[in-house]
This record gives structure tokens, sequence and C-alpha cells, in this order.
């Protein structure tokens, strides 16, 4: 009997980093980045908003969150090249699990990860959202210098072009940010990213692939008291 | 509301520039900015030259690219002309880039160009430029007699001149700006069709309205899931962690010896 309790309790505190320190800072460098390039994007997008645009300063501090943006894949090359390595080629990758993950990922959406095919240190729907975020982080930007640059020169063709791709890109990415906030929220995955630990339970159930190969030892899984 | 409208006729003229000085002069604009430009395009030797007066200025477009444009609505549409608040311009430069004129500009960080002297013509008065232009080749009034006097000029032309026209009756929508030109638009420089450009109108008829809806439509979809699907997650992973104990226990009783476990592991 006290061996069942005891093998119990240790069940429920053992926890996994899932995050370690510096792709942690970099994923907090680009949220900040990001919300700050969305509300003063936005400013200029709603109507309602336009007199916060007034004057120019929301431009000023888009372009400062336009260079911070930019500058995350440098940064993260040098905080971890291996996390930045291994996030994209994560990213681009799938395997037979993850292509049947995708056909069944309504029932993922809907909180239901149990029956979902095994998966690795990303799942197919994560890989998904990094490679969507990588493309069209890519026409942000491209877009966002032929906006900044060709300013007051560049004619209505191209400021309709630079401008679509602008919006369509801004689109998606705060529709996958708003995705990536919904998923967070239902499968209470916070601490990843804050402390950057997660229970072993969550971690089994939803990448059962990766944490098999995670070694058995500190720092990557901790027990505590 | 009447629509107002400027009355240029190209035939009539001379270039002398009276109203670029009234229009500096009376809107007290700084000595390098300027919303009307003349020049001069002669082509040909003399004795066989054609010479054309220019006018560069605002053509107050009713389908204003400028204006559809304009984030803040610091330019908009009232009375029929294009207006300019430019307490309200971001500087954002979308004007100085949408506009098929070329018309405005950013002086000093914020957008400039001609208002149709708005603040005179609201006190009962005439724009400076039309008030100055020596020769009548400038009229402003509402549009609908502006359009009548341009027909008869446009007759007194013709006798002289078979390429004359009415530029800016329909032309983007109809300008404010109704031109009488001896000559094809493009003879002055100025664009067979000023409508604001298709990706122009893709970008704010479209791609906008549609990216805004799209995001809140997520954005309430999730919303309203969320709970929902929280919910299902809780509840199976309460299933997981139940199962994961009972197999931990099942495995710590099934025998005390360690080989036996190692090799069931082994087995799953």
């Amino acid at each position: 009997m006290t061996t069942q309790t005891q093998t119990m309790e240790h069940a429920h505190h053992r926890k996994v980093l899932r995050y370690s320190v510096g792709p942690r800072i970099v994923h907090w460098m680009m949220a900040l980045s990001f919300l700050l390039l969305l509300f003063t994007g936005m400013v200029i997008f709603l109507p309602f908003l336009s007199h916060y645009a007034s004057g120019g300063n929301s431009r000023l501090l888009h372009r400062i969150g336009a260079v911070i943006y930019m500058s995350i894949p440098v940064i993260y090359l040098f905080v971890d090249r291996k996390a930045l390595k291994e996030l994209l080629w994560d990213s681009f990758h799938y395997d037979r699990d993850d292509m049947k993950w995708l056909a069944h990922v309504y029932r993922y959406f809907m909180g239901h990860a149990a029956e979902m095919p095994p998966q690795g240190r990303l799942n197919a729907g994560q890989k998904l959202h990094h490679a969507g975020v990588v493309i069209f982080s890519a026409f942000i930007v491209i877009s966002g210098l032929i906006l900044w640059f060709g300013k007051g020169y560049m004619g209505p063709i191209n400021l309709g072009i630079a401008a679509i791709f602008h919006d369509v890109s801004m689109l998606v990415l705060t529709v996958l940010l708003v995705g990536h906030l919904y998923f967070t929220f239902v499968y209470k995955a916070l601490s990843g990213m804050t402390s950057g630990y997660i229970e072993e339970e969550d971690a089994l159930l939803e990448h059962p692939k990766w944490v098999e190969e995670l070694p058995a030892e500190e720092p990557w899984v901790v027990e505590e008291a | 509301m009447t629509d107002y409208a400027f009355l240029l006729d190209l035939g009539r003229c001379i270039g002398c520039e009276a109203c670029v000085a009234a229009c500096k002069t009376g809107n007290e604009l700084p000595t390098d900015l300027q919303f009307i430009q003349i020049s001069e395009k002669s082509t040909g030797t003399f004795p066989d030259v054609t010479s054309l007066v220019l006018n560069h200025r605002c053509f107050h477009c009713t389908n204003a690219a400028c204006v559809e444009v304009c984030p803040t609505g610091a330019l908009y549409k009232e009375d029929g002309l294009t207006r300019l608040n430019r307490e309200a311009c971001s500087g954002c430069s979308y004007c100085v880039d949408a506009c098929p004129f070329g018309v405005p500009q950013i002086y000093d960080g914020f957008s400039s160009k001609c208002d149709g002297c708005a603040e005179v013509v609201k006190a009962g008065g005439t724009p400076w430029c039309v008030k100055t232009c020596p020769n009548h080749a400038l009229m402003y009034d509402t549009r609908e007699n502006i359009l009548a006097a341009a027909q008869n000029r446009l007759e007194a032309l013709k006798g002289r001149y078979p390429d004359a026209r009415i530029y800016g009756e329909t032309e983007a929508g109809g300008l404010g700006m109704i031109v009488v030109m001896p000559d094809k638009p493009e003879a002055f420089d100025l664009p067979e069709n000023p409508e604001p450009a298709f990706v122009i109108k893709a970008w704010q008829d479209l791609v906008q309205p549609v990216s805004a809806a799209l995001t809140g439509l997520s954005i309430v979809v999730t919303g309203a899931l969320a709970i929902i699907a929280r919910r299902n997650h809780m509840q199976e992973l309460a299933r997981f962690e139940e199962d994961l104990a009972q197999r931990e226990v099942a495995e710590a009783t099934a025998g005390d010896s360690s080989q036996e476990t190692t090799a069931e592991k082994e087995e799953v």
C-alpha cells in the first residue's frame, strides 16, 4: 500500500523541460514585438482607431517593432543555434503519424488529444503553425520593407501590391496567433514558455515519441517534492 | 449638398502663373511649397512649334484614390472637392503613392495639397487662383453651372481645335476640376483614365474588409469553443492520469522483482 501511494505521487510530480531559457527569451521577444506591430498597425487598419495614428508616432513604434521582429532569427542564431535548426527542420518535415494527425485535427481542436496518432516534440499542428509563421513573416517583412523604403516613390501599383501582401500576411499571422492562444489555453500549455517545464502527464499524452527520446535526468526531467 | 467645381480652360490659360502666386500668398504657403505648378511644353522647331501650357494641380476626383487609401480620414470629400485636415494626417504617404496625378506631397511630415480654398469659400469668397486669373481660364461655381460653362467654351474651341474636349465630366467618377482642353489629355501629360489603380481598389474594398472580418471570426469561433475544448481536455487528462497511475500500480504489484518489470516494458 505504501509503495502504491508513493508511485502515484511520484508520477504526479515529475516535470519535463519543454523549452530551455534561450528559446523562451526569443519567444517572448517575438511575442512582444509582434503585439507592438499588431497594435500600431491596427490603428491605420481599423477606422475607429485612426486618431491614434494621427501625428505619426504609431509609425515610429511600428518601425521599432519591425526592427526587433526582423532581428529575431539572428538573435535566435546567437542564443541557441541548435534549437533554431531543430525548429526549422521539424516545421518542414512531416511523417506518416503527422499526416494522420492532421487528418483528425478536428478532434485535437476540440480538446481530444488522447486518440490522436503519437506525436514527437512538435505535433503536426505546431509544425504547420511554425512553418506558417516562417513563410508569412518573410512575406510581411519583404512587403513591409517595400512600404517603408518605397514610401512616396513607389506609385499606386507597387503600393497596392505591397499593401495587399502585408495585409494578407497580417491576417494569416494574426489568425495563427489566435489559434496559438487557443491551444495554449485548451491544453494549459503556458508553463512551457514561462518556467520552461510542463507536467510529465501532459507530455506523455501529447508528445509520447518525444518523451521516449528525452534523457531521464536533470535538467530534462525533474522530480518535485 | 450641392457639389461645387472648378473650371480650368486650357484654351485660355496663358501660363502667367498669377494663380500660382495668388495660391501661395493667399494660403500663406512656405516658399518651398506650391499647390499649382505651371509649365510650358514645346515640341518641334521654330517656326513649326506646338506650345502648350500644363497645369499640375489637384483635380479633386470623385473616386479619389487619396481619400480611399487615407487611413485616418485626413483626406475627405466635401461639396464635391477633396479636403485635407493636416491635424488628422499620420504622414503615411499612401496618398502620395496612390494619386494618379502625383498631387499630394509630404511637407513637414504631413500630406499637403490644394483643398479648394475650403476656408475662403466657406466664408463666401472665391478661391485665390480663380480670383486672380486675368484671362478667365479659371472659374468656380456649382458643378452643374461649371459643366454648362465648359460646354459653351468647348463649342467655341471646336472650330479651331478638332481634338478639343472636356476632361473630368466622368473621369474618376467625375472631377471637381472640369478641364476644357484644345488637345488630347496626353498632350497635357494627363492620364486618359485617372481611376484609382485596380490593386488599390482591391486592397481597400476587398483585402482590408475580408482580413478584418476573418480575424474577427477566428476570435469569435475560438473564444466560443475554448471553454468546451478545455473541459474535454481536462476530462481526458484526468482519465489519462488515472490510467497512468493504475499502470504504475500494476507494474509495481505485478512482482517485486525488477527483472519482470523490465521484461514487461520491453514487450510494450
